[in-house]
């Protein structure tokens, strides 16, 4: 056996639950581990994170887990933690930040929950823990019986149970605040600088009179004509309502809903006659709360860096489960995760902008269209699949070309870099923006639209179909309507382009064997498993693109709008582009719980896998391919056509 | 360098064609280093003289995303003409079965490798070594990127100027910074067991790297 996974098993050995393990899991459990090392002050996990798909047991160092800067546990060597959020599936409840430098080992859970299933020992230690509440399984057994002895006294505490787990929320301690006598439009201005919608008006001690948000500007200020010269005191909200702040979350939740209160003061003894400490807003609890499409495009758009925007992207995941679990409708979800795949898209792009500002200053007046391409391009990429985009500038003078280039393609790659670092996979033809031939000025672009309208071979069509998709992410619009005014040119001059075209799209053989049994890959790595995109997917992706640009449809970008789209057009074909749609929409859900589930791309799938009726459902949805690639030969008599 | 002066020029091999293809793309400079991979190896041989000695056993562990994956730990024993007598008493190590031809091993070794960055202690004389078992099938040199974690080490403590007639090298073994870095060195002088050392080496290091603004690939291999 290898030394390696030798000498990780054995610190493994030495601490429970380990201890009680077989040496033959021990070992299979040591080859999965990942070691990671955070230096003191570091984070881990963050409280409201969603559970990483690890837990971890610290080799070297401590880690102390907090909840609001509080220390609630100190994790030493060969202390198990993590574990509660990942079982429990829900977010982490604390904070765990390095105390020391530490080294960590992490445990997939997968293979984790396997050996609970198998290992009656190992399970009881953990049920053990769970019952108790632990967070931290310590090393050594007694401590968890303790904890077991204090858990039946306190079983009462646990009735609201269902905030603690979120209860991620931040308390605004920096409140704005300002005097009775300040007038309406000072009180305005200042929430306007700080960007918050509200004021606490106080008095001198700081003790709490009354609030001014938002809403009071509209509807005592603008709708009654009052004069914002007027002093704050005249429209603020008062007295209100208090709180202390080491109040649960669940009961200062609770007297906001009760009072109907968007804002919740917060000071030092609870009580008007004590000086403000903090607020609560709703919008605080909602971000708290996490998964809504509005609550992660606004973190999205606040984020400061890319490494939080990577985490956002994390949690729509989740909301994205949760939507195809629920058959949410199709065209919602793909629109709120391409919305969700923009927005990081167009902050990376004005992050790279800012970064490159110094040495390219006179580049920022110079247009760019941000291209997506294939997939995200078509507003249906769901998972983090590979990246395809590009870069389209405006021309420019002969004496900046060479300047522009250079900065485009920087930028370029920095959105790639940043794409990558918020999981989205790199593509294996390098079709990216940090590929030289792809950032190009709009006479170059149009020139190679042409080359491959002009002529087209079939080698140059199965790589270039996806450019067909493209769609402007950030930058101007107008430069990517007029590359798309050039191709409905070209391809109106030369028709028979459309001919290629067509034969590329019925090359993807059909889905089903002649027993109407699914063809699955006879050989390599994914044998015997069926591949969802090639074969049933990229078949109706093809044919849609083929036909918008057949009947020069543009802006239509997602397959079964098109195919929608297609339905009005040709109105004897009405039944049958409604079906493809139907039929591509089932097939990006199956896909996207597929890749969930196995953490993959989920284009592979085996059938003997699904349930039977998942299974007839795939079958059904190959039946308008085939419709469609009989009415595409005819069409573009593809029996008499050569290429 | 060859003994026989008229060798041909040696023919590459597929597997060798496939491996050197990867390289048709380099790492952007601005890669933040979390996104790399490193391939952090070791190999155990029979002395230090290139032209003479040879590899007993090879040892590798990948790092990716920051963090040091068991699971892709690796040990490969090449077969070799000369008896392993002598080094089998410093080393522990005893007669292997399953060693593997030359060729078998190259094979591994180049799609093991990818075009990962490759790390070690004096990574140099390891990839002379390797270099030269793969020679045949016409590896003319690795051309992944590669660091030395002796250099690192000499520049994190010493600055970016460095002064090589001033540096204390019997302060920079791989004993002595383990030691320095708070790792416990245990299997010293199996491959697998050093290169797991010098990838816990690596990660710390990457971290006290960090805090001096060395963040991304190019800053790395300035």
């Amino acid at each position: 056996m290898n030394v390696i996974i030798n000498r990780v098993a054995e610190f493994l050995r030495k601490h429970p639950p380990f201890s009680f393990l077989e040496e033959g899991d021990l070992l299979s459990i040591a080859q999965s581990v990942e070691i990671s090392y955070l230096s003191k002050d570091e984070w881990l996990f963050h409280q409201g994170e969603p559970a990483r798909p690890h837990f971890f047991i610290l080799k070297e160092g401590q880690i102390m887990l907090q909840e609001a800067g509080e220390i609630r546990e100190y994790c030493d060597v060969g202390d198990v933690f993590g574990i509660l959020a990942l079982l429990g599936k829900r977010p982490y409840v604390l904070d765990a930040l390095a105390g020391e430098n530490c080294l960590i080992y992490s445990i997939p859970v997968a293979i984790f929950e396997k050996l609970l299933e198998k290992n009656p020992k190992v399970s009881l230690y953990f049920a053990a823990g769970f019952a108790a509440g632990q967070v931290v399984f310590k090393a050594d057994l007694e401590k968890g019986q303790e904890a077991r002895m204090e858990f039946s006294r306190k079983s009462e505490d646990h009735s609201l149970l269902i905030f603690s787990g979120q209860s991620a929320f931040r308390i605004s301690k920096n409140v704005l605040t300002c005097q009775p006598e300040n007038t309406i439009r000072e009180a305005a201005q200042l929430m306007d600088e700080r960007q918050v919608s509200s004021i606490i008006i106080c008095n001198e001690q700081g003790y709490p009179l009354g609030i001014i948000t938002d809403k009071d500007l509209r509807s005592k200020v603008l709708s009654k004509g009052i004069s914002p010269d007027k002093p704050c005191s005249e429209i603020m909200s008062s007295p209100v309502i208090t709180r202390k702040p080491d109040t649960a979350f669940a009961d200062l939740y609770l007297s906001m809903i009760k009072n109907r209160l968007h804002h919740l003061i917060l000071t030092e003894d609870g009580t008007a006659e004590s000086p403000v400490s903090g607020i609560l807003s709703d919008h605080d609890i909602l971000l708290s709360m996490g998964n809504s499409p509005a609550v992660l495009i606004h973190a999205l758009n606040n984020a400061s860096t890319i490494e939080e925007m990577a985490q956002i992207r994390d949690r729509a995941e989740t909301m994205l489960r949760y939507y195809l679990e629920n058959e949410v409708a199709m065209d919602f979800v793909a629109g709120v995760m391409t919305e969700i795949n923009d927005v990081i898209i167009q902050q990376a792009i004005a992050f790279g902008k800012k970064h490159l500002s110094k040495d390219y200053s006179e580049m920022e007046e110079v247009p760019f269209a941000f291209l997506s391409l294939g997939s995200e391009g078509r507003e249906e990429q769901l998972l983090r699949t590979d990246q395809d985009n590009a870069i389209l500038y405006g021309n420019v003078e002969a004496d900046l070309k060479e300047k522009a280039q250079e900065y485009f393609q920087h930028l370029g790659s920095y959105v790639v870099e940043a794409m990558l670092t918020c999981g989205f996979s790199a593509c294996p033809a390098n079709i990216m923006a940090s590929n030289a031939d792809l950032v190009l000025p709009l006479s170059k672009w149009k020139a190679k639209f042409s080359e491959w309208v002009l002529h087209p071979s079939p080698e140059a069509l199965l790589r270039s179909s996806i450019f067909f998709d493209f769609r402007v992410i950030s930058g101007s619009l107008a430069l990517g309507d007029e590359l798309s005014f050039h191709v409905f040119e070209e391809i109106k001059k030369k028709p028979v382009f459309l001919n290629f075209l067509a034969k590329n799209a019925l090359q993807n053989p059909p889905p089903l064997g002649f027993f109407r049994n699914f063809l699955v890959e006879k050989s390599g790595e994914h044998r015997d498993q069926f591949d969802i995109k090639a074969r049933a997917m990229m078949p109706l992706t093809d044919l849609a693109r083929l036909l918008v640009l057949y009947h020069g449809v543009s802006g239509i970008n997602n397959t079964f709008k098109r195919f929608e789209k297609l339905a009005e057009i040709e109105p004897n074909y009405q039944e049958l582009f409604t079906q493809a749609a139907k039929a591509y929409e089932i097939l990006m859900r199956m896909r996207a719980i597929e890749g969930l589930q196995n953490g993959n791309s989920g284009r592979y799938i085996a059938p003997e896998k699904l349930g039977k009726i998942q299974r007839q459902l795939l079958k059904n949805t190959f039946g308008p391919i085939g419709e469609l690639q009989d009415i595409i030969q005819v069409r573009f008599q593809l029996d008499f056509f050569r290429s | 360098m060859s003994w026989w002066p008229f060798r041909p020029e040696e023919k590459k091999e597929s597997f060798v064609e496939e491996y050197l293809a990867l390289f048709k793309s380099s790492i952007p400079p601005i890669r933040k280093i979390n996104q790399l991979e490193f391939i952090v190896l070791d190999t155990e041989t029979t002395g230090l003289d290139v032209k003479k000695d040879h590899i007993i056993s090879f040892g590798a562990v990948k790092i990716k995303q920051g963090k040091i994956r068991v699971d892709s730990a690796i040990e490969l024993y090449p077969e070799s003409s000369k008896s392993l007598a002598n080094t089998a008493k410093i080393h522990g190590l005893i007669n292997r079965e399953n060693l593997l031809s030359p060729k078998t091993f190259s094979q591994k070794l180049l799609s093991y490798l990818g075009s990962g960055i490759i790390v070690g202690h004096h990574v140099n004389f390891d990839l002379e070594m390797l270099q030269k078992i793969s020679s045949p099938f016409g590896l003319k040199s690795f051309p992944n990127p590669h660091l030395d974690t002796l250099d690192l080490a000499v520049r994190l403590e010493y600055g970016p100027h460095i002064n090589w007639n001033e540096i204390p090298m019997r302060e920079f073994g791989l004993d002595q910074l383990c030691e320095r870095y708070q790792i416990q060195t245990e299997d010293r002088h199996t491959a697998a067991g050093d290169a797991f050392l010098t990838a816990q080496l690596l990660i710390k290091m990457l971290k006290s790297a960090e805090t001096k603004g060395i963040d991304s690939f190019g800053k790395l291999f300035r």
